[in-house]
């Protein structure tokens, strides 16, 4: 056993203790494989943002979206770290079908969640923790005239949650996961309520920024779907729900967003020099 | 457990129930309805305009029938919106826009044709929605016919310097119907000599017809290292000199050096906002209210320093009286 080897496993003996956890404790090597998924989502979106219309516009949206899985470093069989980047645009039209909404959205999430396996069921593991969320963009409606675009901006903290069933079809490992994020407070962009965005532009950046919680915004991101492993590669298909609400200023705004998903991605990890070829790699996802 | 997760689940539905929006049917009364809700939570000019928007209300919604044609109403809810005297408010249909344009029935003091013959000889250079000549006597003339046309900097650099040596100049914005108030501001930055103040901006805060903002003070800059002209200016304007450039005329006519001359302008000083009804319909209308460097809102126009008409008889043997009253002020002030 090479110096850095011993150091690896005193490291992980430590983080053990601190953090209390049923880490591996012989000497396995813990590699921690990044679970990659790219997705592609299509669905219905409904959108109403009261300071371009107080009509509600409705269409189909779609959404690339992108995760980034990993357990963490200093606790691996107890923490997984997440990091999701999202990109959606919803067109919509008016119910006299005589005008397009284009909603789009760029949106940035991290979170840490303590994972519990096999707390309930054997085949059933649990996640929850918190996460950060950024999210940017903007409601354009090319009729109108000052009021031409409603810019979405907001920063949160809040939650979030996973739970993951894993079986089998067939001789192909598959799971059904349960995914949620719920921001809790934060800090979100709103004029007032006839406002114009000229006004802004003059200078005036008073009454802009708002604490957000949930008696002014609401906000929840879920979805539920089977990943089945071929192989490397995992195939993900599910739904996907998003939930936007704020009202502040007088200003209403919701969109609500009902996806099908599907997704393509698998686990990925780097090997070194001092790795050994015989440990077992068992995933955690 | 599971009761507190209950509660906290029926909490956040009624949070979110709390703040959904009427939804009007798409027949004439919701329509009507729609409009009439719409201009009384975002009109910014009833106490302005002594307009008392319910008993508006009350007479025209007496006028709905059920079985009305969509023209009907149309006609209906446009002249429910004249009675608001204003010409930011529009009822936009695919087959007509309703309108209150009242600089239609003032003398229009504008023949593009009798400068362009007579006074630019059609030998005028143009540049950025920006016609310019020398005039006779070393005045120059720079007309811009509307606010829509975007300003280059460099191409204004180019016209100002044409015209730097004339011993004044003549902005002629006479029928320019508006456009965006940044051209405002690229413009007036260029007769400037330090920070000045432009005006004030409100808006409403609330739905209540005076929830107003406190005005927000807002300066102009002189545009930094390009060419200004600081010698005596006239503004020839007339009633249709309208919105943006009802803005430009006021915020000119409070510069030293420059005089307005013509005919008190169309107003326009509410920035517009726009709505739409269940049938698709879009209504605009004047939504902030922007007043002038002196703090008074032009909403039915701003006065010229010198009021005067382009005469019949001056027309006739191929004169502009309000150019040559132009000409005349600033060869006087020479």
């Amino acid at each position: 056993m090479t110096i850095r080897l011993r150091h690896r496993v005193l490291a992980a003996i430590l983080g053990c203790a601190l953090w209390n956890t049923a880490a591996a404790t012989d000497s396995t090597e813990v590699v921690r494989p990044v679970l990659s998924m790219f997705m592609f989502d299509v669905g219905r979106a409904h959108v109403l943002d009261t300071y371009l219309t107080p009509i509600t516009y409705r269409g189909v949206g779609v959404r690339l979206g992108y995760e980034h899985s990993q357990v963490t470093k200093f606790a691996p069989s107890a923490w997984l770290r997440q990091l999701a980047v999202d990109i959606e645009y919803n067109p919509a039209r008016n119910a006299a079908k005589n005008n397009t909404m284009h909603d789009a959205t760029l949106q940035a999430r991290f979170g840490m969640m303590r994972r519990w396996e096999g707390l309930f069921h054997p085949n059933l593991q649990l996640m929850v923790g918190p996460m950060t969320q950024l999210r940017g963009g903007g409601i354009y409606n090319g009729a109108n005239s000052n009021n031409v675009v409603s810019v979405k901006a907001h920063w949160a903290v809040g939650a979030q949650g996973m739970a993951i069933w894993k079986t089998h079809w067939g001789a192909k490992p598959l799971s059904f996961r349960y995914n949620a994020a719920l921001p809790i407070v934060g800090v979100f962009f709103s004029p007032e309520y006839d406002e114009s965005y000229y006004e802004i532009y003059l200078g005036n950046h008073k009454h802009l920024a708002h604490c957000g919680w949930w008696g002014n915004r609401f906000d929840l991101t879920q979805s539920l779907c089977a990943d089945l492993r071929l192989g490397g590669t995992i195939l993900r298909i599910g739904y996907r729900n998003r939930l936007e609400r704020s009202w502040v200023n007088h200003l209403n705004t919701h969109i609500t967003t009902h996806s099908f998903v599907i997704g393509i991605g698998g686990e990925f990890f780097t090997r070194g020099p001092h790795y050994n070829d015989k440990a077992p790699v068992k995933s955690v996802y | 457990m599971s009761r507190y997760l209950l509660l906290a689940s029926c909490l956040l539905l009624l949070l979110t129930a709390c703040h959904d929006e009427p939804e009007w049917p798409n027949n004439a009364q919701g329509n009507f309805d729609a409009l009439w809700t719409i201009m009384d939570e975002h009109y910014s000019f009833f106490d302005y305009k002594d307009v008392d928007w319910d008993e508006v209300g009350a007479r025209y919604r007496a006028q709905l029938t059920s079985n009305m044609t969509s023209q009907e109403l149309f006609d209906l809810c446009g002249d429910m919106l004249k009675e608001l005297r204003d010409g930011h408010t529009n009822l936009i249909a695919t087959h007509d826009v309703s309108r209150y344009w009242i600089w239609e029935q003032y003398p229009e003091n504008y023949n593009e044709r009798l400068v362009n013959e007579n006074y630019l000889h059609f030998d005028y250079r143009q540049t950025s929605g920006i016609t310019y000549y020398v005039l006779e006597n070393n005045i120059g003339y720079m007309r811009y016919a509307n606010f829509t046309s975007g300003i280059g900097e460099g191409n204004l650099d180019h016209v100002l310097s044409y015209l730097a040596a004339c011993d004044g100049l003549i902005i002629d914005v006479r029928s320019n119907g508006g456009g965006y108030l940044t051209n405002v501001e690229t413009l007036v930055s260029r007769f400037i000599g330090e920070r000045t103040l432009a005006g004030s901006i409100s808006h409403k805060r609330g739905k209540g017809h005076n929830d107003f903002s406190k005005p927000y003070l807002y300066y102009f800059e002189p545009t930094k290292n390009h060419v200004h002209y600081l010698k005596p200016v006239v503004v020839l304007a007339n009633r249709g000199s309208f919105s943006a450039t009802n803005n430009f005329v006021a915020i000119m006519k409070s510069l030293p050096q420059v005089t307005v001359v013509g005919d008190t302008t169309g107003g326009g000083s509410g920035l517009p906002f726009t709505s739409e009804l269940p049938n698709g319909w879009r209504v605009r209308f004047s939504s902030c209210p922007i007043a002038g460097p002196d703090g008074e809102i032009s909403e039915f126009g701003t006065a010229p320093d010198m009021r005067i008409d382009l005469l019949d008889a001056d027309v006739a043997r191929g004169h502009d009286t309000m150019l040559d009253k132009a000409v005349e002020i600033l060869i006087a002030k020479q």
